[in-house]
């Protein structure tokens, strides 16, 4: 295995390190948040005033369709697992993941997905359209006649092919793989977070594809699993297609609160709260994310006793999440804070997350929710959750392993406005959308009415903020790589008191990432 | 987070002054004007909810700007060792589970008014077209398409909804009702609106192309003026042109 590694593209094209590949994901991830992110703006533009013609509607609907399926499925799913491939393995104190071949099968499935996600535009009729849910029958062939959804649903198999061996990949790495000593209480939380990440992704994706099979089989078969007049219901695809899509809500956060538990302890220069509290929290949250998928069905007359039981368990997936919020604030008590950028995002993420969560238990009010579902309420719930919490984590950890990985410190003057640009264009942006759902906008429209012009041009000029917060970003990743200030083993000073592994090697770590297995006692 | 939440007050505030002196007819909601029992009670379910919620935001947020200003690092200053509290963190469990089987009480109260109508007084089906909507009264025989919605105030409107072609779904947010319509599937929501006037809203599940376009659009008037208008839609399609555009127009 070890030896001499090649050079320049060779090396990236056959790497099966563990590391390289996180990088590659990496990469990928920037490329793809390129896209959704410009989605996300023509979809802005179109709503900066009522009645615009930026997109004519067939073509906003097919925009709104993949700025939600990229950024789902290219940007933070393959994101989380980049980082995990890159530090699941140096935190647990192993020379690389357990299976390295299909963990590089598992990135370079995610390129002919992506190939078929951006071809599908280019096919006559264009791509989806039915939003990233893809709800039948608008999704069925009757009513999106073009191949271009045809090769949606084979990107999405390709998505969940990778995500499948990779979790597999990363449950026998965390199984077998911990260093002597390292026993499960031992392990750091990002890697606690990851092994309930990959179980999650482990039981919920195969629903994904199995629903996705019979959706393709019914396109192409006529085959009628979904069709009322075949003995099908619609329902069946709402019902399957959440049983995965809730608990990959979970799958999208819980890594990132695992970053978030190694940023707030080292820059409060103090030890995690409630180590264990934390980890039964992401259990619970793991386990409970199983049963609330229908919560996204309140409004679609499904049982009125199902809708009483996700009700509660909605309630119920809340008391662990605020354990982990309380355990964060403890952690952040009587330390002594040191504001990087790293953890500015940090506290940003804490500030916006628990905005979402909030928002989400509001949800859970059945009444409540049945008035502002498929409302811009729902919008703006997700993006706190999604933007405000994966993509904050997501950057924390970006500014907190950067050294590590590149050897190089991201400019922190840049960092700083970066994160202002940010933090701010967010609330900017999606702020005004909780009233807009309550004041009766629907969500995916390209029109609305002018009594929500208002608000829905403050939102868009948030975007601007925000577009202007990630070109910085990309600028400080390449400006550092090129010229940024060199770091040591341990940039933050982490190691003394955090006594996590990947600030005990080099950065970047070695071939094999230690020249001795440390061993933890 | 303070000045945001400054922000969303004067948000609702501003908006709210806009409905009401703003454009023609604009559309009115739940929240600041509910129309009809359902309605009122979806609000004071959200306000109970609120209650109880909200402390737990205000809690958090505000811990977590105190420790942004409190312990900012010092040189020579002095950190906290402590690693965890068992009574505090059985404390931060218990208390919001509490809280939330407090909330879900009314809120199962609130569902079951939601679920169980009380006598009706006109049953309406409602069948959603791409993109328009179709209104039936098994009771007079009518139906027509592509026009406000009559119902008389002060009684009880039961609706059946189904779609012929995708899912869409039924939202008057004055009303407090949103129902998805199913093809292959009846569901079933109701309202009751007490005071006579237009009340707007819109289809709420992306059901293709024009579903920014698909509106709805109900017009509530007094009982007596609804048996003429019955009457006048039995003897014949004469729609009223006027309202034909205005509907379109939504």
């Amino acid at each position: 295995m070890s030896g001499e590694r090649p050079k320049g593209l060779k090396r990236w094209l056959t790497t099966t390190d563990h590391k390289d590949i996180g990088l590659l994901y990496l990469w990928l991830v920037l490329f793809m948040a390129v896209f959704g992110g410009a989605f996300a703006g023509l979809l802005r533009a179109q709503l900066s005033a009522s009645d615009l013609k930026v997109l004519e509607p067939d073509l906003y609907n097919q925009f709104l369709s993949m700025h939600g399926t990229l950024m789902i499925f290219f940007v933070i799913i393959p994101a989380m697992a980049g980082f995990g491939n890159y530090f699941v393995p140096l935190l647990i104190g192993a020379r690389d993941m357990a299976f390295p071949k299909l963990n590089a099968l598992s990135f370079w499935l995610l390129l002919p997905s992506a190939g078929l996600m951006f071809g599908s535009f280019f096919v006559q009729g264009g791509t989806a359209q039915a939003g990233w849910t893809g709800y039948v029958p608008l999704s069925s062939r009757q009513f999106s006649g073009t191949p271009g959804v045809d090769m949606w649903i084979l990107g999405l198999h390709l998505v969940g092919l990778s995500s499948i061996l990779g979790a597999i990949n990363f449950i026998v790495t965390i199984v077998n793989m911990r260093a002597s000593g390292m026993e499960y209480f031992k392990m750091p939380l990002f890697v606690w977070t990851w092994l309930v990440n990959a179980t999650l992704i482990l039981f919920a994706t195969p629903v994904l594809a199995g629903a996705l099979t019979m959706a393709l089989t019914d396109r192409v078969f006529g085959t009628g699993f979904f069709r009322p007049s075949e003995g099908g219901d619609p329902l069946l695809w709402q019902h399957l297609f959440w049983f995965y899509s809730h608990p990959a809500v979970y799958i999208m956060i819980l890594p990132g609160m695992g970053i978030i538990s190694h940023v707030l302890p080292t820059f409060s220069q103090k030890k995690l709260f409630g180590y264990k509290g934390m980890v039964a929290a992401v259990g619970g949250i793991g386990f409970i994310g199983f049963l609330v998928w229908a919560h996204h069905m309140f409004t679609s007359g499904i049982d009125p006793r199902l809708r009483a039981f996700f009700a509660f368990m909605t309630m119920v997936i809340a008391v662990p999440t605020g354990v982990k919020i309380f355990s964060w604030l403890a952690t952040l008590w009587g330390g002594q804070l040191r504001f990087t950028t790293a953890m500015k995002f940090g506290l940003g993420f804490i500030s916006l997350f628990v905005m979402g969560g909030i928002s989400g238990l509001t949800l859970a009010v059945v009444p409540f929710d049945v008035q502002v579902h498929d409302s811009y309420y729902v919008v703006a719930h997700l993006h706190y959750v999604l933007f405000g919490g994966s993509v904050m984590a997501l950057l924390a950890g970006t500014f907190f392993w950067f050294p590590k990985m590149s050897g190089r410190i991201l400019d922190e003057k840049l960092g700083k406005i970066i994160f202002w640009l940010i933090f701010i264009g967010m609330n900017i942006t999606f702020l005004p959308m909780h009233w807009l759902g309550i004041a009766g906008m629907a969500r995916r429209v390209y029109t609305y009415r002018p009594e929500f012009e208002f608000w829905n041009q403050v939102s868009s000029f948030g975007y601007i903020l925000l577009f202007a917060g990630g070109m910085l970003f990309l600028y400080n990743i390449f400006k550092t790589l090129k010229r940024g200030e060199k770091a040591t083993n341990d940039p933050w000073g982490a190691y003394p008191l955090q006594r996590t592994l990947d600030w005990s090697t080099s950065s970047p770590p070695p071939v094999e990432n230690f020249t001795r297995i440390p061993e933890i006692v | 987070m303070k000045k945001i939440r400054v922000l969303f007050t004067t948000a609702l505030l501003l908006v709210t002054l806009a409905a009401t002196a703003g454009a023609e007819e604009p559309i009115t909601n739940w929240l600041v004007s509910p129309e009809g029992p359902l309605a009122r009670e979806v609000r004071s379910n959200f306000f109970f909810s609120m209650i109880t919620i909200m402390p737990f935001l205000f809690l958090a947020e505000g811990l977590l700007l105190y420790c942004v200003v409190r312990f900012k690092a010092r040189p020579g200053g002095r950190l906290a060792t402590f690693r965890e509290n068992l009574r505090l963190e059985v404390l931060w469990t218990v208390i919001p589970a509490l809280t939330l089987v407090v909330t879900a009480v009314p809120t199962y109260q609130t569902m079951r008014k939601m679920e169980v109508p009380p006598k009706s007084d006109l049953v309406v089906a409602i069948v959603g077209h791409q993109f328009f909507w179709e209104y039936r009264y098994p009771k007079y025989g009518i139906s027509f398409a592509e026009e406000a919605l009559v119902v008389p105030a002060g009684k009880v409107v039961t609706l059946n909804l189904s779609s012929v072609d995708v899912v869409h779904s039924w939202w008057v947010p004055a009303f407090g009702v949103k129902q998805d319509a199913n093809p292959g599937r009846i569901t079933n929501a109701w309202f009751k609106a007490e005071n006579p006037g237009h009340y707007k809203g819109q289809c709420a599940e992306l059901c293709g192309r024009l579903h920014a376009k698909m509106f709805i659009d109900v017009k509530v008037v007094p009982p007596e003026e609804f048996e003429s208008w019955i009457l006048q839609k039995k003897v014949g399609p004469l729609p009223d042109p006027a309202d034909t555009a205005k509907t379109k127009r939504g």
